[in-house]
């Protein structure tokens, strides 16, 4: 019978370990057998220890702002391209009185009405193995389109009044006007046309914790960006951009939220089994994630002093409780203090 | 016209199907069907469970990015509730129907479809489980879920909306996605905008209140009349009707 023999001849490397039983592999990393090792996961890290992250703004020469983020063996290159939308491209906007205009209602999001945030990620080929040439955008890049689309527009990161490109018409009496602004009777100033703004994520390699990554690098290259001044030219009727970068001037960020994913390793592999222990593993990588189906995501942003929660999505499992999310709230205002040097720096 | 945040649901209403049912609240209303466990894709094939596919449409057009998204939450959910290890080497297959959204003409030009992914969450978890039982698929637990916008931008003084409408959540400074297991354990958190912990606190004893505690159910019956109680019970007394007219031949 090939059981009986003796479990100390049969070894292995541990890399054949880890491919062969993952789970066991990970777990024995977590309880070690003798007390003198303290438990570690696979890759070396302690279980609320973070990769460190690597930073570089600027990167990309044709890009309004841009950044380079590296955590871990996760790479994600962020650009962002501005371009002009004019007022009356925009099907049925209107210049209203302030009382009526749409903008006065609460809960309107213009830049959410009008797509001036236009977020998109790619899982480049060869960042994962997961990854095949010539295929439509995953799941996952959907998955994390629609997140950052959303977390953009709910968090209010970008004002409004940034992407605005005001007009102040000339106080004449006798002034020939624009189409659109005829029954107006004092000069007020008007909106001509919106920075849009389109940010594309590529992820050169990707070792776990997508979300984190995309999202920081995001933040990052929002910093970055300068918009040149832009005015309204009534002569030519077109939007004209100013080449001095003096006059360029960058977005005023509401904050700085960052985005902590952890999972939840359960002791157990079956879900019958009796074992509830688990552990709460932060920053996970790739080897981690094939392994838990429990994660969870907060954003939040101390900037102000306060811990501010932007977003709080978990799914998978019910391990995490109201009381797991405080943790997990605390590991996160520790990520920040040192994502937020920098981001600053 | 006014919406009912009332739930209701109609269950096995679809014959050529294995489960069905269609759940409206708060103005969503959404048709589900599950065929399972049926043959799998050898690609999709997993050796020790039953894999599961969710397919989500939108009431106009075709699924984008956030209907991928949503699939995806729902499909990491009823991984949890389904007894998957019964069925090896299966697949069963879920598909959500979007058919009515609520009107929005006073909060914005927009359609619905294009904002907040997280309004018609508790929808497609409600749908999605009622199908199940409708189906007859073993399950571990069975969930409940509800959506509460937050507001706290005066000060001190939170308020919290039940089955807020389209104006009260866009117009909210946060909103949160709570499902609870019948044994009320936090399923699904999904929390968007600006809010503290201690709203978050709240909105969680609300939701599982609302979800879950059978006395709070009735507190809020005799608050708001015709309140039939938590969402649990919900499930449970549209589960008896079904079964007691299944067994009316008897009679």
């Amino acid at each position: 019978m090939a059981s009986a023999a003796p479990q100390s001849t049969l070894s292995f490397p541990r890399e054949t370990f880890a491919k062969l039983s993952p789970h066991p592999y990970l777990l024995a990393h977590l309880q070690p057998n003798s007390t003198s090792s303290t438990p570690t996961r696979a890759n070396g890290r302690t279980a609320s220890q973070f990769r460190t992250p690597h930073i570089n703004n600027g990167s990309l020469t044709h890009a309004e702002g841009s950044a380079v983020v590296r955590i871990g063996d996760t790479t994600v290159v962020c650009g962002i391209r501005a371009e002009i939308l004019l007022a009356n491209n925009v099907a049925g906007y209107r210049v209203d009185k302030s009382t009526t205009a749409p903008s006065s209602k609460a809960g309107y999001n213009e830049a959410k009405e009008l797509d001036l945030l236009v977020p998109n990620i790619e899982l480049a080929t060869g960042c994962s193995p997961a990854f095949m040439p010539g295929q439509p955008p995953s799941t996952l890049a959907q998955s994390l389109s629609t997140r950052i689309y959303s977390l953009l527009h709910s968090s209010g990161l970008v004002d409004g009044e940034d992407l605005r490109i005001w007009y102040q018409p000339p106080d004449l009496s006798d002034r020939d006007r624009m189409d659109e602004d005829d029954e107006e009777d004092a000069p007020e100033p008007v909106v001509k046309a919106f920075w849009t703004l389109y940010i594309d994520i590529l992820f050169i390699s990707l070792d776990g914790n997508p979300f984190d990554a995309a999202w920081a690098a995001v933040i990052s290259a929002l910093k970055n960006v300068r918009l040149p001044k832009a005015y309204w030219d009534a002569d030519r009727e077109m939007i004209l951009c100013e080449d001095s970068v003096a006059q360029s001037k960058k977005l005023q960020l509401r904050g700085l939220p960052i985005a902590v994913t952890s999972l939840v390793f359960k002791a157990k592999e079956q879900k019958q089994a009796k074992d509830h222990r688990y552990w709460i593993l932060v920053d996970p990588d790739t080897f981690e994630e094939g392994l838990c189906e429990e994660s969870v995501t907060v954003v939040i942003d101390c900037g102000s002093g306060k811990t501010k929660m932007l977003g709080i999505s978990k799914a998978g499992g019910t391990t995490i409780g109201a009381l797991e999310i405080k943790g997990i709230v605390s590991l996160a205002e520790r990520r920040w203090a040192e994502l937020s040097d920098l981001f600053n720096s | 016209m006014a919406i009912s945040a009332e739930p209701t649901a109609l269950l096995s209403h679809l014959h050529r199907t294995d489960g069905s049912a269609t759940f409206s609240q708060n103005g969503y209303t959404v048709v589900g069907a599950v065929n399972g466990p049926i043959e799998v894709q050898r690609r999709d094939e997993l050796p020790e469970e039953a894999a599961i596919d969710v397919n989500i449409r939108p009431a106009a057009g075709v699924g984008g990015t956030r209907e991928r998204h949503l699939e995806s939450i729902l499909q990491s959910t009823l991984r949890q509730i389904i007894l998957i290890t019964n069925f090896p080497r299966t697949l069963i297959q879920v598909t959500l129907q979007i058919t009515s959204t609520p009107e929005n003409d006073t909060a914005g030009s927009k359609l619905v479809q294009a904002s907040s992914n997280l309004a018609i969450l508790p929808a497609l978890l409600q749908t999605a489980i009622l199908t199940l039982l409708s189906a007859s698929i073993p399950l571990a637990v069975t969930l409940t879920s509800v959506v509460l916008a937050l507001n706290n931008s005066n000060g001190k003084a939170r308020t919290t909306f039940k089955a807020p409408t389209v104006v009260q959540f866009q117009a909210a400074d946060s909103v949160h996605v709570l499902a609870f297991t019948s044994q009320g354990e936090l399923l699904v958190a999904e929390s968007e905008g600006i809010f503290t912990l201690e709203d978050w606190d709240e909105a969680y004893e609300t939701a599982k209140a609302l979800c879950c505690d059978e006395t709070a159910g009735e507190v809020i019956m005799q608050d708001e009349g015709e309140n039939k109680g938590s969402l649990m019970s919900f499930v449970k007394s549209t589960l008896e009707e079904k079964v007691a007219k299944d067994l009316h031949w008897k009679d």
